[in-house]
Order: structure tokens, then C-alpha cells, then sequence
């Protein structure tokens, strides 16, 4: 059975994008739209990688990956960031989510800065996913 | 009440990024998440004739608020705060409402909004549009320096003006929720020319008494959650008298209710804060009756 990957992501010309790279190269494409419908997805599809977006309208992919994280049930799912916001930018976030008592998290598995190449990413998922 | 998200609403070329860090006071009474809105207007990439739409021009347009907003965020998220973005094409009021709704902030900031004159002479200002029809509350943001930079928190030195209708109720409400995002808080009733006309000396004494009463009850009850408070009651007409009291007592913001109302009735009776955070040079934080 073919892998799932989950986009979270809120411009549909990149949804697009990921969708077609992630379809072309024999896994399922699974969407949503912002980090709150993303953690309804995890739970309900379960999927084996999570690209992910940070600026989003209701939930932020900063704050969704500290989620994920967080979660014992979901922390090993392995993620991609895929946003226009630094990588310096996203690791302090996560250091100042960490100092209201929470863990330190650890970093996600690939961290790719908009605009990415379609090889590039299809390099990535296929690395993680084998 | 709580004020735990912001939605900021920015053209870019009157709102910048020192307005919104100067708000940034609020994350004493619990702000921790901020949603930036860009609304290109519908004229700017409206279809023309030979040309169409204009696509590029809307694509560019979105780009260019990208990546300002991706700036700001930068700066929020290494702060640890919760950021979203939306980048909207349309009328600004409707979409503002729209976007207020789908994210559910506890205040919406906007900078003044005007229309055409003619416009403006049947319509009223997209301000007073924005207030008549939000269900939370709006903070009419003004640069409190003429020369557009600011340093200063407009939370800094609140005025709110009372007139004990159940706004009234609510701007209390919303003054207790700043907890100490507020340093000190001024409260003023004005009474108005039309209430003391044709009372006598020993009634409008009475009247002042009461009212005076009045303003110490509610300055015990600020004063009793540990806010530094001041009562003042002044006479005459309430928009006048308001900005004067801001001024004497160098507020650096007013705070008060509007009750709903449909745009003939405003356009007739007027509205005083319509009125307020039309003209007032100084931030005007209006709080509906009904907060959704």
C-alpha cells in the first residue's frame, strides 16, 4: 500500500505543487489548510510525512509542530518544513515555545525555504519515505 | 474577556510594524496570538478594457504583502508568538468582518478609514461602516506623534468614557481584562448640555452628586483589582468634552461603548463614538454593547 504524505498548507498554487511532486513519485497526497484542520488530519489519516507550512491563517505550522512533538502517539512522524520563514526564525520559536516548561523538541527532518524545486522536494520525501 | 488574539489590519502605507510592537503591551493581559490582514481593494486588479483582469498585478500585489507579513512574523514567532496571515482581494470592511469571524480575535485594529466625499456624504466613512456592523471591539489606531513613528503604548494611559448604558458595562468589562497591560486608568462622564437645559440650580446639583457617585463606585471597583484609577465628570458637549479630558489628563488612548444601530438613525442622532474615532487624534478603542 502506497505511503501517505500530508500537506498542510494554505495557497492553493502550492498545495498544487506538493500535491503533484508527491502523486508523480507513487504516494497518496493528503491536504489541509492550516495547522488546526492539519491536526485533525494527522489523527484521522495518520499519515507516514508531513510537509509543512508556517504561516497560516487560524493555526501556524510553528505551533503544529510543537503539537506534534508534544504528542507521544504522533511524535514520530517524521516532518518537512516547507515555508518562506527562516529556518533560524522557526528553531527560535521553538526555543521560546520551550520556555513556558515545555521540552526541548527535537528539529524536523529536512527544512526546505520557498520557492523549492519540484527535484529538491521529491528527493527529500523519497529519502524519508524510502 | 479576554484578549488573547489580535487581528491588525494593514495597508502598509498607514499602518506599519512600530504600531503593531506598540501594541505589544497587551501580552500582559494575555495577548499571545496575532493575524495580520491585507486587503488589496477590488479597483487596484479590476478587469479593464483590452486588458482583462489584471492577474500579474494581483500576483504581484500578493507578493509584496508576503513577504512583508513573512518579515513581521519572523520577528512575533522568535518572540514566541502565535502568527497567521491573510492576504484578501475585495471591500475592506466585509472582509475584515469575514476574516474577524473565521479566526475569532477579541480585537480588530485598523487605521482610519475614509471613502470619497460624496461617497462619505450618503455612506458615512468605511470607519463608522467597520464599527456599525463589528461584533468586537475595534481600536482605531492613530500614530500618536505627527511624525508617524512611535515608541508609545497606546494601552499606556486609557481614558474610558462612561455614560452607564450596557457599553458602558462592557468597556469596564474590557478594562479589567488588560489586567496590567493598562498604567493607569482615567474614567470620565460627561454631562451633556441637553441633560442639565432647564434644570434647576438644586436638580442639577443633584444630578453632578449622583453622577459623581457613580464614578467613585466604579473607581472602588477598578481600584479593588488593582488598577490605578482616577474619576472626572465634566459638562458640556460629550465628543468636545472627551478629547479635552484625553487631553488635560494626557491620555493616551479612549475607550468607550456604541450600541448598534442602522446607518439613518447614526446619520440623524449621531454617534458619538463613530464621532470620536472619525475625527479624534488620539487611538479610539470602541466596544460594542454585544460582544460576540
Amino acid at each position: 500500500m502506497s505511503k501517505k504524505v500530508l500537506n498542510v498548507e494554505d495557497d492553493v498554487d502550492i498545495t498544487t505543487f506538493v500535491s503533484t511532486v508527491v502523486e508523480e513519485n507513487g504516494y497518496i497526497p493528503i491536504v489541509a489548510k492550516d495547522g488546526e484542520e492539519g491536526m485533525r488530519k494527522v489523527r484521522e489519516e495518520r499519515p507516514d510525512l508531513i510537509i509543512l507550512d508556517i504561516l497560516m491563517p487560524r493555526e501556524s505550522g510553528i505551533k503544529m509542530y510543537h503539537e506534534l512533538k508534544m504528542d507521544p502517539s504522533l511524535k514520530d512522524i517524521p516532518v518537512v518544513m516547507l515555508s518562506a520563514v527562516s529556518k533560524r526564525t522557526f528553531l527560535r520559536s521553538q526555543t521560546a515555545l520551550t520556555e513556558f516548561g515545555d521540552e526541548t523538541v527535537p528539529e524536523p527532518q529536512a527544512y526546505l525555504e520557498k520557492p523549492v524545486e519540484p527535484g529538491d522536494l521529491a528527493e527529500i520525501v523519497k529519502k524519508i519515505l524510502g | 474577556m479576554k484578549i488573547t488574539k489580535m487581528l491588525f489590519v494593514s495597508e502598509f502605507e498607514k499602518l506599519w510594524f512600530d504600531a503593531l510592537q506598540s501594541l505589544m503591551g497587551l501580552r500582559k493581559a494575555g495577548l499571545n496570538h496575532v493575524v495580520f490582514l491585507h486587503v488589496i481593494d477590488r479597483d487596484k486588479v479590476a478587469m479593464r478594457r483590452g486588458t482583462g483582469y489584471l492577474k500579474q498585478e494581483e500576483r504581484k500585489l500578493r507578493e509584496i504583502a508576503d513577504i512583508r507579513f513573512i518579515d513581521w512574523a519572523e520577528t512575533l514567532f522568535e518572540e514566541g508568538m502565535e502568527v497567521g496571515a491573510h492576504i484578501a482581494i475585495g471591500n475592506t470592511v466585509p472582509k475584515i468582518l469575514s476574516v474577524a469571524e473565521y479566526e475569532g480575535v477579541d480585537l480588530i485594529v485598523t487605521a482610519r478609514r475614509r471613502r470619497g466625499k460624496l461617497e462619505e456624504l450618503y455612506a458615512g466613512s468605511e470607519t463608522s461602516d467597520l464599527l456599525r456592523r463589528a461584533v468586537r471591539p475595534v481600536l482605531i489606531y492613530n500614530y500618536l506623534s505627527q511624525s508617524g513613528k512611535v515608541g508609545e503604548n497606546p494601552f499606556e494611559r486609557i481614558l474610558l468614557a462612561l455614560d452607564w448604558s450596557l457599553s458602558s458595562e462592557r468597556v469596564l468589562d474590557y478594562a479589567l481584562a488588560l489586567e496590567g497591560a493598562a498604567k493607569r486608568v482615567e474614567i470620565i462622564h460627561v454631562l451633556s448640555e441637553k441633560e442639565i437645559a432647564g434644570l434647576s440650580k438644586m436638580e442639577a446639583h443633584k444630578l453632578e452628586r449622583e453622577s459623581k457617585k457613580r464614578l467613585d463606585d466604579v473607581s472602588d471597583m477598578l481600584a479593588r483589582e488593582g488598577i490605578d484609577v482616577r474619576p472626572h465628570l465634566y459638562i458640556g458637549n460629550i465628543e468636545q468634552q472627551i478629547e479635552k479630558g484625553a487631553s488635560e489628563h494626557r491620555a493616551t488612548m479612549i475607550v468607550l461603548g456604541t450600541k448598534r444601530r442602522s446607518i439613518w438613525k447614526e446619520k440623524w442622532s449621531g454617534s458619538v463614538s463613530h464621532a470620536l474615532a472619525n475625527k479624534a487624534e488620539l487611538p479610539v478603542l470602541v466596544i460594542p454593547a454585544e460582544i460576540k
